[in-house]
């Protein structure tokens, strides 16, 4: 992976550093042998010597220690850090098609978890693999003590690496199944708490209970397996290696007594077994984090990839808005590989004027709305602002150009301050309350505990459906933009909120381009003209006059959209306003 | 979905995905998974019992320990295991001493062979107790943390609805997942390990002071003070690294999580790289957090290894003297250094434990605060079966506030006959929605009573009084589940002609049997196979088979299509025939349809009366009536014609 390359220098002396000490450990043992057989045995040696060789290893210890484990662990983190931000990075600049295709929700797991087992894997793997140069290590100076003893010691090795990776594989498939059966009382407990008015009102909180200690059962079931399994492993990895001890005081002891061999190496050698059984537990774990950090890596290329379908042209110049001309040509559009939703979609919009979309569920009015600031591209026909193909111009200068207010207001969970100046984050607060009083929202927000500064909750639910949408617009009319898109945005906002909005809108959309999508009169009246749009072309258009008079379906279509809701707050949730939090 | 963080760095994500990155089983563990299951026996039928008049027993004194007490048998044959592997794993030093002292320095092989062959059978009793350990342990707590689900869980059926309102999703749903699965951790493996390292700290220091006072002495006086400092020190700096990681890894789900959820106004409004550089700014500071850990963890490892050296060295330059004065053997003097390094071992676990036991008494003390909270509609202790009422409703100056200091309602008389339909229009905020919370007893009033058929609400129980009642929110939640377990949510045991029954009520018979599956089709996540309208219309179902005295609608407002909604009008007619309703209307075109009209205004009753009635007194309906009037006027199109009352 690049992003591991770029650290390699850091990465390579840290594992140096890291390797310098470890090797400075193994010496610790064969110098207290030296110790013990030649200074305290017998005398042919200075102890002394031997002290100062220990004192100057443990100095030695704290400085390659420190500074090799804070490299290390410093490199792994900036591993994560670069891996964060360039996902991050990669998925904001994606386009619409990409995100109507994937859940936010995989994505997100994605992207944490996925980088968090490569992490893993980053930080342990040096660590794994300078165990291993230790049993390397140890096992030479176990050689260069006695070959046969070496040798033989060695041998319940091999088993523990067995029994280690057989560990790996049984219990692999089970801490899936507890994983499955956590995201089951999962399931149970959020859909309890999501439905919890359903719930209440239908008195079912027994059989919820129930539903809770069916999952829960099935879980312990699962965790008492898991138990079973490594009650039979573990301990088998964890104490075989200590076997090799009693080959070491059984052999090591009759050459000692035949005088082959000095106490000191007994002692050595079960220092060095001790050392050796971390390496061989430690592959196994080394090989299962592996290979779960390579079908990360998987996922975060597959994520990587994906490359934006929405994309600057090599030549693309910064729109220039002058009259505000928009002009969609003879358009042919749908989403992914689905039918067309427009089929020869011809519009024009005159620099200033205000054009509404009307038209059934489904007949195309949101598409033909998401296509002006180039949230998708058109399968056939162009889009042209002031006579330029959206397709011409930089995404920047034309979404800046374009302000588009959705029909789902998403707010941020910051003030609401910095929601409404989301697009232009350098707005001044005189600016803010402007937008905010031609969108009507200016009153409300006063009314809040902390006026703008009031943190709205996750995506803003704290306020109202209409409150949001208001924002929203707030959010729209700061940015200025010579084109306006509204996408049902009132439709959650009550009749009298509805009219000063629109009082507010019309001086505002006097010399400004506008598209707006609508389902209530009361919007449409807005417009300067009407446009009927049905499976994906224009059956009729003309003033709202003409076209009651020429066109039955948008008669009827205006008879049933009759009448706002009064409010837009959504079941259970009260407004903010009311209530002291 | 909310994406709620805690737990620890590692559990952060895990909690809020709810399982998300391990929805599917990898094709190559399928089989080893598949042979797991088919060991799985029959589990027997749930046996919790749920009444809300039962609170939990002693939850405001949770604590660990009570938690195991149950258990109390497994707990104690836990400690004699734990004794056991503990004394056979200190066996190694002092059979190294006697096959030194006895067996090498007297040349005595048959001393080795005994050493070796005890050696042998010490390290194979080792690994049978700690085997035998992990399964009592494991099923410890593998139960514990089953009572503790199903404990935490009850307490959410109690708790009434205005701690799910204050409380976010997210939050709750971490007390029942990473909270309580932190404990799994501690519980398993984490408190045992705790007993054994420390255990093994006191064996080793009574062994050491065995073999010689003076030289235990100077060591223990020598290491033990440093490492105290030391891991004092590593304590209270790793727990604040770990806060700080927690934290900022909390901040950059959110911010991750919050930018995929509003990349399209991302893109509308051109803050990728706004955005990018916050997002910087945050795995900065986690970066950062993770960092401060690292160095402490690089200072700690590489410090107590140096004391542990430093320690060898001391024993050696006085255990040598000692050895030359004949005070001590070499064999003793092995065992020692030995035995010295065994000390050492524990601490650095002791201390990792630390972390983990950390973790564990937070989760305790949300889960206990969580067990002590009292549901604020409580059910009287003394409460009776409500009998099978006619449904005539009664508010008698009813008052009330979510925030007893900002009342929503004031003084609300208002009485609704048997099988009338009531609707209630206002503005928004007026306190409509609320009024009908108070029937269902989501909430009781401040002042005042609330009653049904001449029964106080609160002197009734609370689930004879439900099963009476019929709520259809404003977004209709669809469960997980098949179709059928759905509609008969209320009646689990009804059988399928109830349920086509409710279906052709509503007019769903025609895209049920259009289903492939039928009854059986299995409604994704929070419904989203089906269309708005359907949706809303399964909601109807379910409440028509509940066949509820009281009913309590909750208009949608949502944009149906045309052929939805009048089967949603028309299926409304069905369910309100011969039953009290309690219509909350967002759409005069609804309330015209109503016996009576109920207009709130600022948490009054401003107006009651038929629509012919409120329109010719001119009050604040008839305004919203002109109002909605004159726009259908402009265009022309004829006024909706109020069916006559």
């Amino acid at each position: 992976m690049p992003v591991v390359l770029a650290h390699k220098w850091t990465f390579a002396s840290a594992l140096a550093l890291a390797l310098a000490g470890l090797v400075i450990n193994v010496q610790v043992p064969n110098l207290l042998r030296g110790a013990i057989d030649n200074a305290i045995v017998t005398h042919r040696a200075q102890l002394a010597t031997y002290l100062w060789w220990i004192g100057g290893l443990a100095l030695a210890t704290m400085v390659t220690g420190y500074l090799g484990r804070t490299l290390l662990f410093r490199t792994a983190y900036e591993i994560e850090y670069d891996l964060r931000n360039i996902i991050y990075q990669h998925l904001t600049r994606l386009s619409f098609p990409f995100y109507d295709r994937v859940q936010t929700g995989q994505l997100i797991s994605r992207a944490n978890s996925d980088i968090r087992s490569v992490q893993m894997y980053l930080a342990f793997a040096p660590f794994g693999l300078i165990q291993c140069a230790i049993g390397v290590v140890a096992f030479g100076y176990m050689l260069a003590i006695n070959v046969p003893l070496a040798v033989v010691a060695m041998i319940p090795m091999p088993l523990v690496l067995l029994t280690a990776r057989r560990t790996q594989r049984s219990l692999f498939p089970v801490s899936w199944l507890i994983q499955a059966r956590l995201a089951e009382v999962a399931t149970v407990v959020d859909e309890n708490v999501n439905g919890v008015r359903v719930v209440k009102s239908f008195a079912a909180e027994s059989r919820q209970l129930s539903a809770l200690e069916r999952a829960a059962t099935r879980l312990r079931w699962a965790y008492v397996k898991d138990t079973d399994l490594r009650a039979r492993w573990t301990p088998a990895v964890q104490n075989l290696p200590r076997a090799g001890l009693a080959i070491v005081l059984l052999l090591g002891g009759y050459l000692a007594i035949n005088g082959q061999l000095g106490i000191g190496a007994i002692v050595a050698f079960s220092s060095y077994l001790m050392m050796m059984q971390a390496p061989f537990q430690m592959i196994g774990m080394l090989l299962m984090l592996g290979q779960r950090a390579a079908a990360s890596a998987e996922r975060l290329y597959e994520v990587l990839d994906e490359q934006p379908e929405i994309v600057d042209a090599p030549d693309a110049v910064p729109l220039a808005v002058s009259s505000g001309d928009v002009e969609f040509r003879s358009v042919r559009f749908g989403y992914a590989d689905g039918e067309d939703v427009l089929t020869d979609f011809s519009l024009r919009l005159h620099g200033g004027e205000t054009v509404a979309l009307v038209g059934r569920t489904g007949s195309g009015k949101s598409t033909a709305a998401r296509l002006l600031p180039r949230f998708y591209d058109v399968r056939g026909g162009s889009v042209h602002i002031d006579g330029d193909d959206v397709r011409s111009v930089t995404l920047e200068s034309l979404r800046d150009a374009v302000g588009i207010v959705l029909d789902e207001p998403f707010l941020f969970s910051v003030s609401i301050r910095d929601n409404i100046a989301y697009g232009r984050p350098d707005a001044d607060i005189t600016d803010i309350e402007r937008a905010a009083r031609l969108a009507g929202a200016h009153e409300f927000v006063l009314h809040l505990p902390n006026g703008y500064d009031t943190v709205v909750g996750e995506r803003g639910y704290t306020l109202s459906g209409g409150q949001r949408q208001r924002i929203a617009i707030a959010r729209a009319l700061l940015v200025n933009p010579p084109v306006l898109v509204l996408d049902d945005a009132t439709s959650a906002i009550d009749v009298r909120t509805e009219q000063e909005i629109h009082a507010g809108l019309r001086t505002l959309l006097r010399n400004r381009t506008t598209l707006i999508i609508a389902h209530r009169l009361s919007t449409i009246s807005l417009a300067d003209r009407v446009v009927v749009l049905d499976e994906g072309r224009i059956v009729a258009e003309g003033t709202h006059g003409e076209l009651l008079a020429t066109s039955p379906l948008y008669t009827e279509i205006l008879a049933k959209a009759e009448e706002p809701p009064q409010d837009g707050t959504p079941e259970g949730q009260r407004p903010v306003a009311g209530s002291s939090r | 979905m909310t994406w709620p963080a805690g737990g620890g760095p590692f559990a952060a994500g895990r909690a809020g995905t709810a399982g998300l990155p391990f929805a599917g089983i990898p094709s190559e563990l399928q089989a080893g998974v598949d042979k797991l299951l088919a060991t799985e026996p029959d589990h027997p039928e749930p046996t919790a019992r749920f009444q809300h008049a039962r609170p939990d027993p002693d939850g405001a004194r949770l604590n660990l320990w009570r938690l195991v007490v149950r258990y109390w048998p497994m707990v104690l044959l836990a400690g004699v295991l734990v004794v056991v592997e503990t004394l056979t794993l200190q066996a190694a030093p002092l059979l190294t001493q006697i096959a030194i002292d006895e067996g090498i320095s007297h040349r005595q092989v048959f001393v080795l062979v005994g050493v070796a062959l005890v050696y042998l059978i010490s390290v194979l009793v080792t690994g049978l107790a700690s085997g035998a350990r992990t399964k009592v342990t494991g099923r410890i707590a593998a139960w514990v943390m089953n009572d503790l689900r199903v404990r935490v869980f009850t307490q959410l059926q109690r708790l009434s609805l205005d701690f799910f309102t204050e409380e976010k999703a997210g939050v709750i749903m971490t007390r029942m997942t990473s909270d309580v699965e932190n404990l799994q951790q501690l519980l398993q493996d984490g408190l045992v390990q705790f007993a054994i390292q420390g255990l093994t700290m006191v064996v080793v220091t009574v062994i050491l002071f065995a073999y010689d006072v003076q030289l235990a002495l100077l060591t223990v006086a020598l290491v033990v003070p440093v490492l105290t400092v030391l891991s004092l020190w590593f304590r209270s700096a790793s727990s604040r690294g770990y806060t700080r990681v927690r934290d900022s890894i909390a901040a950059v789900l959110a911010d991750l999580s919050e930018s995929l959820q509003g990349v399209r106004v991302v893109t509308a409004h051109n803050r990728q790289r706004h955005n990018t550089s916050r997002h910087r700014a945050v795995t900065g500071a986690y970066f950062d957090a993770n960092v401060y850990t690292g160095h402490i963890n690089a200072v700690y490892g590489p410090s107590t290894q140096v004391v542990s050296l430093v320690g060898q060295l001391v024993l050696l330059a006085v255990g040598a003297s000692m050895v030359a004065a004949g005070r001590l053997s070499v064999g003793e003097l092995v065992a020692f250094l030995l035995y010295l390094g065994a000390f050492f071992q524990p601490i650095q676990q002791l201390v990792q434990l630390y972390n983990t036991y950390q973790q564990g008494q937070a989760s305790v003390g949300k889960l206990r605060r969580l067990l002590a909270t009292e549901p604020s509609v409580l059910e009287a202790p003394d409460a009776a079966d409500l009998p099978p009422v006619h449904g005539l409703i009664r508010f008698a100056g009813v008052s009330f506030g979510y925030d007893p200091h900002h009342p929503v309602l004031h003084g609300i008389d208002l009485e609704i006959a048997a099988g009338e339909t009531v609707a209630f229009v206002g503005p928004t905020g007026a306190g409509k929605s609320t009024i009908a919370k108070l029937v269902t007893r989501f909430y009781d009033p401040t002042e005042g009573t609330v009653l049904l058929d001449g029964h106080d609400l609160r002197a009734v129980s609370i689930e004879s009084l439900r099963r009476q009642l019929g709520v259809v929110p404003q977004e209709p939640f669809l469960f997980s589940g098949t179709l059928r377990d759905n509609i008969r949510f209320a009646r689990p045991e009804a059988g399928d002609d109830a349920v086509w029954e409710a279906l052709r009520a509503v007019g769903l018979v025609d895209v049920v049997e259009r289903m492939p599956a039928g009854l059986d089709t299995v409604v994704q996540e929070r419904g989203q196979s089906l269309s708005s309208g359907e949706r809303q219309l399964v909601a109807l179902a379910r409440a028509f088979l509940a066949h509820p005295r009281v009913l309590v609608l909750d208009e949608a407002t949502s944009n149906l299509d045309l052929r939805s909604e009048t089967k949603v009008e028309a299926a409304l007619d069905a369910l309100l025939e011969s039953r009290t309703a309690l219509l909350i209307a967002h759409r005069l075109s609804t309330a015209m349809k109503a016996d009576r009209i109920v207009v709130v205004d600022v948490g009054r009753v401003v107006e009651v009366g038929t629509h012919t009635e409120l329109v010719a007194a001119g009050g604040l309906y008839g305004q919203m009536y002109r109002t909605w009037t004159s726009q259908a006027g402009q265009s022309n199109a004829d006024p909706p014609t109020p069916s006559a009352p």
